[in-house]
């Protein structure tokens, strides 16, 4: 598969981008200024996205051009429309949108108003996570640089779009880029996981119709108008097209993030970029994307990083933020850390979530401090199988099953090695330090 | 209307309305814990979970409170798949809940332990310790929370949200450390606070009235109305072992108070529990009020009220219908006044059930054509007749001790029928009353919706309803001749 | 008590962007917190009359997300993530090293009052973990001693 093409992290690579001159000298704004000066009716965008191929980048991977299409028909149903960006990433390896936010904040800008566009939303609502102050700095000063020269707000450049955008900030909930949760934290609310249906598209933002958009979904829709869907159809492999944001992070020797065509192995990810793993060690495990989905060995490396080939593998694409773990590395250690997040994270409405997240913590945690009990790993299976799939409100309880599942498929025999031994044999030392009583 | 099978069996079910309910109302139990008939559906437990099939689509777990009833939709309460669904999440609900039902209240009621029973696991494998919470933390006067049996369910939250609108409590912090919190630890406010202890499923809310009073299964339940306004809400009265009413709870009625009752009424109860109770009948000899078989006090009473013309009848408010109607006969019958008392508005009126109006059956009474008098009025009447007849509980409560002391025992002769005897000289018999936990009768509330009162205990030895009593004075009165022709 | 004006004429600005004016509770609390250094029980009981809601309805809110302090923290707040990729490389380390760099317990505040030390969840620094978030800026690719180096240069 060709890696050629790039263009997501072009402008992002230059100097001062942010900068609105620097940025349109770039390209920036280019995409929209054409789609209305040629009034290219909304419908057309739609088209022209679905055609694309371009599916969400925020972890769920869904046809965007077909959410888009979920939207009620404005003349039937003329309550106000918005766009939420979900810009709160936090699944863990994940810090791609980011970049994005902070260096080419202005084709992002360009990318959620062409995609309000679209959709004929008179709002687009940036949902920020709230430690992101860099970036949420960037974005609304590129918001107000933007809005001073009429490509935000009323009558954009002279068209009847009118689009106003406003920054948000979330503090520092994962449940929050759950886009349900997202807008329930947009109106001010704890960030609690709506039941669907109803769906987004016809009971959003303050029971609108809403559409929610990753950052690096909308990132690519002024590169598909521009330069058509055939273009972008043309990047990727059958089921996951144009480019996408890798981030690897972990036991490798170059870190980072990095944009490729859809169609590349993990391998030529880990050896050609990341520099393969750190200290000359062996990969023994790694997350394809984000903790969310099953672990996978070093034997899978030679995986296609995309949706429907991970899904063959037995894992999922998610935020393709790829998580690499050595062979020096304890599972049960891994595991604490991951089962300990989705602990932390629960909103708490569901039943199964609420404690088993807990629950999955503490017996990951007893394990890797050495005092498993001989029927913890057949109860952290039982456990994850209860707490999934589509048994919750949301996906997290899944997110937390998942890769429980995983570790404990392919790691069974080095958890209950911990158990025996009343050890973990691979645990690395820890340094110590005084922590204060009453935490989480 | 839709139809759909449950259960093999085929219902109409409103669309507009949870599945839930809709199997509810055809007698199909559907467990629950955040779900709640009175509340809006949030779908958060899990517990509701039942197996659906639409169309051609394989049967799919969902929760029955938030899947609205479709056209030819078949639901499987019962299914393999569904009663797995649900036992996998009773161990989710058991792994923090404290084994409290020895020391708890709501043991015997317990959605809880009731589910469990039915389709949960006889043992837990849990090897992690509990959560550690405060155990009594005290809410105000009324509910104490226990944070360790909380199942979140979040109900009280949105009680306070959605029915008397003004939030008192929040779900704080998430996920595994959510606990149930007033703003610093403020207690609760307003007279809707009992409500929560009813929605509770566990026993996490209880009253404070109630803790350690009662084990529920050895209660003699019986449904009443409350007594203590006019919106007359439907109760359920609650008797330990016929001797004390130790709970009163809302009874559901869609007409009047759906699921919910005040707390003045709900704790109105003590009232019936105080000792000193008249019993049977007494006449006054001289100084002193001298107890007398209840058949010759009577023979008396109806000696006195057919010789003397200029007396009045007052009846209390709480008086039943069928008090009023044979008051209303007996005044006719003997050229006597009637009355009752009415009350004044005593500023507790709401926008939710409490009318202000402290009495039950004005409405019952006025509609029979019976006068309301206030207190002062009644009195009047009083001093201006030569007999006076105080019939029903509270009659001397409304009118004031004193002021039926101070009344001229050389002009007028009273004759009470009450929970309590008054011995002073102007009272010249009484006769003990059952109160309106004692016995049976109706009362028509502000909108003129009856509500039965019912004998959930046994009156003081001898007392007997109002009703009873004006029945047996009639049946010692000569029968009534037909008007010659 | 009620909020200072010049939060309510930047409040009442903002809710100009929503349909309904609890929507800035978000970005209220966060200003709060910034200009207060902690929501104190007083700011939430004055954030809820601004908006016209029950005190508890606030709290609810405010306790449900992890970056509101609702107790009092020193001056500075060092946040350490401590999740998967950066416990990768070497995380636990950097929290000794702060620890010790500040003279405060993990999840407490330094006898001196000067720093805050706690934990985060994936703080989105994956690709330069390890990291610290220092007062809202973040410190990335550190070691320990980088990790002392700029904690020893805070005022």
């Amino acid at each position: 598969m060709s890696q050629n093409e790039r263009y997501l992290l072009t402008r992002a690579n230059i100097e001062g981008a942010h900068q609105i001159a620097v940025a349109e000298k770039h390209g920036a704004y280019a995409a929209l200024r054409k789609v209305l000066k040629d009034g290219v009716p909304y419908s057309a965008v739609i088209d022209e996205v679905k055609k694309s191929g371009l599916r969400g980048r925020g972890g769920a991977g869904f046809s965007t051009g077909m959410k888009w299409t979920f939207m009620p028909d404005p003349v039937k149903d003329p309550r106000p429309r918005y766009l939420a960006v979900n810009a709160d990433e936090s699944e863990p390896g994940t810090c791609k949108d980011r970049v994005l936010m902070e260096r080419d904040p202005h084709g992002f800008v360009e990318g959620v108003l062409l995609s309000a566009y679209a959709i004929r939303a008179q709002a687009a609502y940036i949902y920020v996570r709230g430690e992101y102050r860099l970036a949420h700095d960037r974005v609304a000063a590129a918001i107000a640089e933007a809005r001073a020269k009429n490509l935000v707000g009323k009558n954009i450049l002279g068209s009847d779009f009118s689009c106003e955008v406003h920054m948000h900030r979330g503090g520092g909930a994962y449940i929050c880029g759950e886009e349900t949760g997202l807008m329930e934290s947009l109106e001010g609310k704890r960030g609690h996981p709506r039941p669907k249906p109803p769906f987004p598209a016809m009971y959003g933002l303050w029971g609108q119709p809403t559409t929610v958009n990753n950052v690096e979904t909308v990132y690519n829709v002024p590169f598909i108008m521009e330069r058509g869907s055939a273009w972008f159809a043309g990047l990727g492999t059958a089921n996951s097209k144009g480019n996408f944001l890798c981030g690897i992070s972990g036991h490798v020797n170059k870190p980072g993030v990095y944009e490729f065509t859809f169609g590349i192995t993990a391998k030529e990810i880990l050896e050609q970029h990341a520099g393969g793993v750190w200290k000359g060690r062996g990969l023994k495990a790694w997350f394809p994307g984000g903790s969310s989905c099953a672990l996978l060995t070093g034997k899978d490396v030679d995986v296609v990083l995309d949706h429907d080939s991970l899904r063959a593998r037995g894992s999922s694409l998610g935020t393709a933020a790829m998580v690499m773990i050595d062979d020096h590395t304890s599972m049960a250690r891994v595991m604490e850390i991951i089962a300990r997040f989705y602990d932390h994270e629960s909103c708490g409405q569901c039943s199964q979530c609420r404690e088993g997240t807990q629950w999955l913590s503490q017996i990951f945690h007893r394990i890797a401090q050495g005092k498993g009990q001989p029927d913890d790993v057949a109860t952290l299976e039982a456990l994850a199988k209860g707490m999934a799939p589509g048994k919750t409100i949301c996906a997290l309880s899944d997110a937390a099953a998942i890769p429980t599942l995983s570790a404990v498929r392919l790691f069974k025999d080095e958890l209950l090695e911990c158990v025996r031994q009343k050890r973990d044999p691979l645990a690395q030392p820890m340094p110590q330090y005084a922590v204060a009583g009453g935490h989480h | 209307m839709v139809k759909i099978i449950v259960n093999g069996r085929e219902i109409e079910a409103d669309p507009k309305k949870p599945l839930i309910k809709a199997c509810h109302d055809s007698g199909v139990d559907v467990p629950m814990y955040c779900y709640h008939p009175g509340l809006e559906p949030v779908g958060s437990c899990r517990i509701c979970q039942v197996e659906v099939k639409q169309g051609e689509a394989p049967g799919r777990v969902m929760v029955a409170c938030r899947t609205q009833p479709a056209e030819g939709m078949v639901v499987d309460t019962e299914s393999p798949k569904a009663h797995e669904t649900r036992k996998e999440c009773l161990e989710f609900l058991l792994k923090n809940h404290p084994l409290d039902c020895p020391i708890c209240d709501k043991a015997g009621e317990c959605d809880l332990q009731d589910y469990t029973y039915a389709e949960g696991q006889a043992a837990g494998r849990t090897h992690e310790e509990r959560r550690e919470l405060d155990k009594r933390k005290s809410l105000g006067d009324t509910i104490v929370l226990d944070q360790e049996r909380c199942i979140l369910c979040s109900r009280c939250v949105r009680f306070f949200e959605e029915v008397p609108k003004q939030a008192q409590l929040t779900v704080s912090d998430l996920g595994s450390r959510s606990v149930i919190a007033t703003f610093m630890d403020r207690p609760l406010k307003g007279k809707y606070q009992g409500n929560i202890a009813d929605l509770c499923p566990v026993g996490a809310l209880t009253l404070k009235k109630f803790r350690f009073q009662a084990r529920v299964w050895n209660l003699v339940k019986m449904a009443s109305t409350c007594g203590e306004c006019s919106r007359g809400c439907s109760t359920t009265v609650e008797v330990l072992r016929g001797a004390d009413v130790k709970r009163v709870r809302p009874r559901e009625n869609e007409a009047v108070n759906k699921f919910w009752m005040c707390d003045i009424g709900r704790f109105a109860f003590e009232r019936h529990n105080r000792p000193g109770r008249m019993e049977g009948a007494a006449l006054r000899e001289g100084a002193k009020l001298v107890p007398h078989p209840v058949e010759e006090a009577l023979t008396r009473l109806r000696d006195e009220l057919m010789r003397e013309k200029s007396a009045a009848w007052i009846l209390s408010p709480w008086c039943t219908i069928e008090e009023g109607e044979r008051a209303k006969a007996l005044a006719a019958r003997l050229g006597h006044q009637l009355c009752f008392i009415s009350p004044e508005k005593n500023g507790e009126q709401d926008d939710l059930l409490h009318t202000g109006d402290p009495c039950p059956n004005r409405r019952g009474l006025s509609d029979l054509g019976i006068a309301g008098f206030e207190a002062a009025k009644a009195l009047e009447a009083a001093k201006g007749a030569k007999l006076v007849v105080l019939l029903g509980e509270r009659v001397v409560e409304l009118l004031g001790a004193g002021e039926v002391a101070r009344l001229d025992a050389t002009r007028v002769a009273v004759h009470l029928v009450d929970e309590f005897a008054l011995d002073v000289p102007c009272v010249k018999s009484v006769f003990g009353a059952a109160n309106c936990v004692e016995r049976v009768g109706t009362w028509a509330n502000v909108d003129g919706v009856r509500g039965p009162i019912s004998a959930v205990k046994a009156p003081p030895i001898g007392a007997r309803s109002p009703a009873k009593l004006m029945d047996e004075l009639v049946r010692l009165m000569p029968k009534l001749q037909e008007h010659a022709r | 008590m009620a909020l200072e004006a010049n939060f309510v004429a930047e409040f009442d600005e903002l809710a100009k962007n929503y349909p309904e004016k609890r929507a800035i509770m978000m970005l209220a609390l966060h200003r709060l917190q910034d200009a207060r250094g902690w929501l104190s029980p007083d700011a939430l009981e004055d954030l809820a009359a601004y908006l016209g809601m029950e005190p508890v309805e606030v709290y609810g809110v405010a306790s449900f997300y992890p970056m509101y302090r609702l107790r009092p923290c020193g001056k500075h707040v060092v946040s350490i993530c401590h999740n998967i990729s950066c416990d990768l490389r070497g995380a636990q380390d950097i929290i000794a090293a702060v620890c010790e760099a500040t003279g405060a317990p993990l999840h407490g505040t330094s006898p001196d009052g000067k720093f805050t030390v706690t934990t985060v969840e994936c703080a989105g620094a994956c690709a330069n973990a390890p990291m610290l978030d220092l007062d809202g800026t973040y410190h990335e690719d550190l070691t320990p001693e980088k990790a002392k180096r700029i904690l020893g240069s805070v005022k």
